[in-house]
């Protein structure tokens, strides 16, 4: 079995606390994605993974087997480098057949095996080349097939895209993705890029800080993120987020945004959640369900900053102390300086504790 | 104040031409952009204007003064390099502070200039600390304050945010494009990030292998390429491009799933590019050849989906989270006026 | 071809490779200015370097000996044409130094090489104190040769430490006489060379070792290879350029032993550690004959020159393999 758990698994660097207890299930043959921005903990927890650093505190389970004191050689997980590590003193072959060959398996098998993975990954016009003078691409590949032929169970991936230039990694997602469903592993990905996470893993679990933020698919970080981290990070650009507090007017219960006035009538289920909570409220919506209005409530709110970016146009707002982002298509018609009254739509209104940081009226 | 002109520039590196006969003005006060694949002599251009290079050819003009013989120091133009190059045992004001210091400028006059700069970076309340104690947002305007301190003509930047997370990148572009504007100063910038590029530039030109293939506003260049090179280049997921065939009822593209019109393509046409937010994704009528669904990638506000109609790979970028679901058949629907139509050697056909 | 074309290709001459192309004008008048300021300090190198060669090739050719009575500049009065090189092919004690010097190298190189790896493969990973052995272990390197010799000729005394110990070890008085029996002296050399000079190997290859990427390291761990198969598939391979630069150190230095050596055994007893410096340090103070001392530096160079070249060519052809 390749499932993982990890239960109430720590590490700490002397004081310093890398990793807050944390426990995540992953199944068999899932693509789960460690997302958080740079020092959140996802690397270290990939690298207990592997092997590479020791649990302060808690297991490490591949389906029933524990994992403690099994060195990093012995656990037959892949695992690709962030710089991929390919060894540039030699071929793509010598690289691809390594393990096999450390492992003494007999020659005939080594080359059949380096056969069909290097025609999987097109690797095979390059097999004798060294391996110090490949492009990016392509050494990308190598590392993951010098992986895969150990046929691992487990596959660990630290940032592999992250020296690949913009242009190449729309493709390289689209492949690793595929790759994945044609070995059928477990996949762990590690990336602080939310995109990456939300285009190819099948659940994300979101760190920050070392503490384990949220697990759950794509969808539903983006739509019900479970605090006010979340619902920044996830998405580009991010949730806004205003300061507010709970308010009752003639339309229904509504959230008092200050200076820039009521919100719309909040639904019944949310404003009930809402009155149970402390009062300080963050008032969240995605910048992508809004709409301009004319004779409508919403947000008066002056335009700052206008960016186009191709198919998108992200229009930046000045709310006070924050700054409103809203997305639209190419076709909306406003400029710096221009004023407009933006509605976020009602169904994807989310409220957050402004104490705790945590969602209101969803799990 | 500085207006900034290549005339018909050529650099070679042995045998690599690595700027090709680039001609381009770049105005006051102008936030220009370029942008192209590694290697496509972007950082070449830059020094150049620098002056750490000098041209194989052409000229280099500086507000209308040929500059090919103008040492760097006296170009007047200031540079924010990649890594920032900020010197970490200097706090942020003797950062900011070291050019002119360099130049023996006096005491008083050092005071006055840095506090000027930093008022406009606001970067006041920072600058007795450390680099290693600024985040990567404040770093940046160091590093700017420290290129703007001697009051140049001009500043040039390569590539100064790459090494920010990606949440961290959308935030510094907006807060350059700012500076840019507050300060009012010729800004030339170069970026492998095509949101960056478009995000920022008032203007941009497109390099490919040395050559100079569109210059432009970012919206221009993204409606109009001038080329399937130009238009693959901008976009993500990139342009689709289809080969079109003349079939019994008009042209044909994508195996049958996109039909048109003879008379809305014009002469000549090779190849159709269609941008994935312009294919439209629809039932499919009796009878439709229509394409498959391979894949659905969710990004939340949009929803990039993968079809294949024949051996045809396309995509389209939706918005919202459509329920579509791999392997389903669906139709593909595009206003020919939003289409763009490439003839003999990828250049663009006008209709 | 067009006119265009033709200086593209002119252009394109210009490049790493090295390809032919016509300098400009301009070029041409730059490399000439340059070589007229640079002339007279290159004359001087050339002469500096020139001159003993030209002197010792002149002198070798005669029988000039500094008791002949004439300055160095007359010794073509005694020419002798190749006499002495002739001499140097049938002289037995030459080559016997010779073949000691090769014996001290083949023992010597090859111990400091493989304990100094080994040391450096102990030094790469961390342990308790490892600075003051750090420290304690490079200190041989910075002892003056000559001192060093004479702790060795203490050591090695019949009455000396070393005998106490090995006494301790076979429960009775040991006096072996280490630097009077002709193959215990040698060895004493031998292991006195080893003490001092294994330090160096073990910087430079520690230097090597720390050199090797972490990470492809880690991927071998991660594709099953253990620490052996690490060692020999990425450590060693990684190293080769540094390995062989250390050995060619080691194995000109060695060449040249002499002062610990001499301190020790003055070469003796009788030729018996006479490696080809002390050889040529007693022809010349000792017998004098100035004109063959020449003959036989000059043939060493020549020998030495062409191992080298040989050498350095392996070294080119490894590298690009």
């Amino acid at each position: 079995m390749s499932a993982i758990h990890l239960r109430n698994l720590v590490k700490r660097f002397g004081d310093f606390t890398a990793l807050q207890p944390m426990d995540l299930d992953i199944a068999d043959g899932e693509f789960m994605a460690l997302l958080g921005p740079s020092g959140c903990g996802k690397s270290t927890t990939m690298n207990m993974i592997a092997g590479m650093e020791e649990p302060s505190e808690g297991r490490i389970l591949f389906g029933e087997r524990d994992m403690a004191g099994v060195p990093m050689g012995g656990r037959g997980v892949g695992f690709v480098f962030q710089n991929y590590a390919i060894f540039t003193h030699m071929t793509v072959r010598q690289n691809l057949s390594y393990g096999l060959r450390m492992t003494g398996k007999p020659a005939a098998e080594i080359e059949r095996r380096v056969g069909s993975i290097a025609e999987l990954l097109q690797l095979s016009p390059m097999l004798d080349r060294k391996a110090d003078r490949l492009s990016v691409n392509i050494l990308q590949r190598v590392a993951i097939g010098r992986s895969a032929i150990m046929e691992p169970a487990i596959f660990l991936l630290d940032e592999p895209l992250s020296n690949v230039d913009a242009a190449f990694r729309a493709v390289m997602r689209t492949e690793l993705k595929q790759l994945q469903r044609e070995f059928r592993q477990t996949m762990v990905y590690v990336t602080h890029d939310q995109l990456e996470a939300m285009t190819m893993a099948d659940r994300i679990a979101v760190m920050d800080h070392g503490v384990l933020q949220q697990v759950g698919t794509p969808l539903e970080v983006y739509n019900h993120p479970a605090n006010v981290f979340v619902a920044r990070f996830i998405g580009a650009p991010g949730m806004n987020l205003l300061p507010g507090r709970l308010a009752d007017s003639d339309r229904g219960a509504v959230v008092d945004l200050g200076p820039l006035g009521a919100s719309a009538r909040l639904p019944d289920q949310l404003a009930a959640a809402a009155r149970a909570s402390s009062g300080e409220l963050l008032y969240g919506f995605r910048p992508e369900e809004t709409t301009i209005v004319k004779d409508a409530p919403g947000l008066a709110l002056a335009v700052t900053f206008v960016e186009r970016i191709g198919a998108r146009t992200i229009v930046h707002f000045d709310a006070g102390s924050e700054s409103v982002k809203a997305v639209f298509d190419n076709d909306v018609d406003l400029t710096i300086g221009a004023s407009a009254i933006v509605s976020p739509n009602a169904d994807s209104v989310r409220l957050f504790d402004a104490a705790t940081g945590a969602a209101i009226g969803r799990a | 104040m500085a207006q900034i002109a290549f005339r018909n520039v050529t650099k070679r590196y042995g045998r690599t031409l690595a700027v090709d006969d680039a001609t381009f003005t770049v105005e006051d006060n102008e936030f220009f952009c370029f942008f192209g694949p590694p290697l496509s002599g972007k950082s070449t251009i830059l020094r150049l204007i620098l002056g750490l290079e000098t041209p194989d050819e052409g000229e280099i003009l500086i507000d209308g003064k040929p500059v090919n013989a103008v040492s760097p120091a006296a170009r007047n133009v200031a540079m924010v390099f990649q890594n920032l190059a900020l010197f970490p045992h200097m706090t942020a004001r003797e950062n900011v502070a070291f050019p002119l210091v360099e130049r023996k400028m006096p005491q008083a006059d050092i005071d006055r200039r840095v506090a000027q700069v930093s008022e406009k970076l606001h970067i006041g309340h920072i600058l007795h600390k450390p680099p290693a104690q600024l985040s990567g947002g404040e770093r940046q305007r160091v590093a700017i304050a420290r290129a703007l301190v001697r009051d140049p003509a001009a500043y040039l930047m390569d590539d100064p945010i790459s090494a920010l997370d990606a949440r961290l990148r959308e935030e510094t572009r907006v807060e350059l494009k700012r500076i840019q504007r507050e300060l009012g100063k010729t800004l030339i910038y170069v970026t492998h990030d095509q949101e960056e590029a478009m995000s920022v530039a008032d203007r941009m030109a497109i390099l490919e292998k040395g050559r100079i293939r569109q210059v432009g506003a970012p919206v221009e260049i993204y409606d109009r390429p001038a080329s399937i090179y130009v238009a693959s280049l901008l976009g993500s997921p990139a342009m689709n491009i289809v080969a079109g065939r003349r079939g019994a009822a008009g042209i044909e593209a994508a195996a049958g799933a996109i039909r048109l019109a003879a008379s809305a393509v014009p002469e000549g046409t090779i190849e159709i590019g269609v941008r994935p937010e312009d294919l439209k994704v629809a039932e499919p009528e009796a009878g439709e050849a229509g394409a498959t669904v391979v894949e659905v990638e969710p990004l939340g506000g949009y929803t990039v989906v993968t079809l294949d109609a024949g051996a045809t790979r396309l995509r389209a970028l939706m918005r919202g989270q459509p329920d579509i679901r791999p392997q389903s058949r669906v139709a593909l629907r595009c206003d020919p006026a939003r289409l763009h139509f490439f003839g003999q050697g990828g250049g663009v056909l006008v209709r | 071809m067009s006119a265009a074309a033709a200086k593209l290709a002119r252009q394109d001459g210009m490049t790493i490779a090295g390809a032919k192309r016509e300098p400009t004008q301009a070029e041409t008048e730059a490399s000439r200015l340059g070589l007229r300021l640079t002339l007279p300090a290159q004359i001087l190198v050339l002469f500096i370097a020139l001159f003993p060669l030209l002197m010792q090739l002149y002198i070798s050719l005669t029988d000039w000996s500094p008791l002949s009575g004439v300055g160095w500049w007359r010794a073509g009065e005694l020419w002798n044409s190749f006499a002495n090189y002739t001499d140097l092919v049938s002289d037995k004690r030459f080559w016997g130094a010779i073949w000691r010097t090769a014996i001290v190298m083949a023992v010597c190189v090859p111990a400091e090489f493989l304990l100094g790896l080994a040391l450096a493969t102990l030094f790469a990973d961390n342990f308790p104190g490892k600075r003051v052995f750090y420290s304690i272990l490079l200190m041989p390197m910075m002892v003056v040769p000559a001192v060093a010799g004479y702790m060795f000729f203490m050591l090695f005394q019949s009455g000396g430490p070393v005998n106490d110990i090995l006494s301790v070890f076979v429960g009775g008085p040991v006096t072996i006489a280490w630097l009077s029996d002709p193959t215990l002296a040698l060895a004493a050399v031998m292991i006195a060379d080893i003490w001092q000079w294994t330090p160096l190997m073990f910087l430079i290859l520690l230097a090597g070792l720390v050199g090797v990427p972490e990470d492809q390291m880690k991927a071998a761990t991660l594709l099953g290879a253990n620490s052996w198969q690490r060692f020999t598939t990425i450590v060693l391979p990684k190293m080769k350029t540094i390995i062989i630069i250390a050995l060619a150190i080691r194995v000109i230095e060695n060449f040249k032993i002499f002062d610990t050596l001499y301190i020790m055994t003055g070469g003796g007893p009788g030729v018996a550690t006479e490696t080809i410096s002390v050889y040529i340090y007693k022809v010349t103070t000792q017998d004098l004959i100035w004109g063959y001392v020449a003959a036989i530096a000059l043939a060493i160079l020549i020998v030495l020159s062409i191992a080298a070249v040989f050498a350095m060519k392996r070294m080119a052809a490894a590298r690009e393999a």
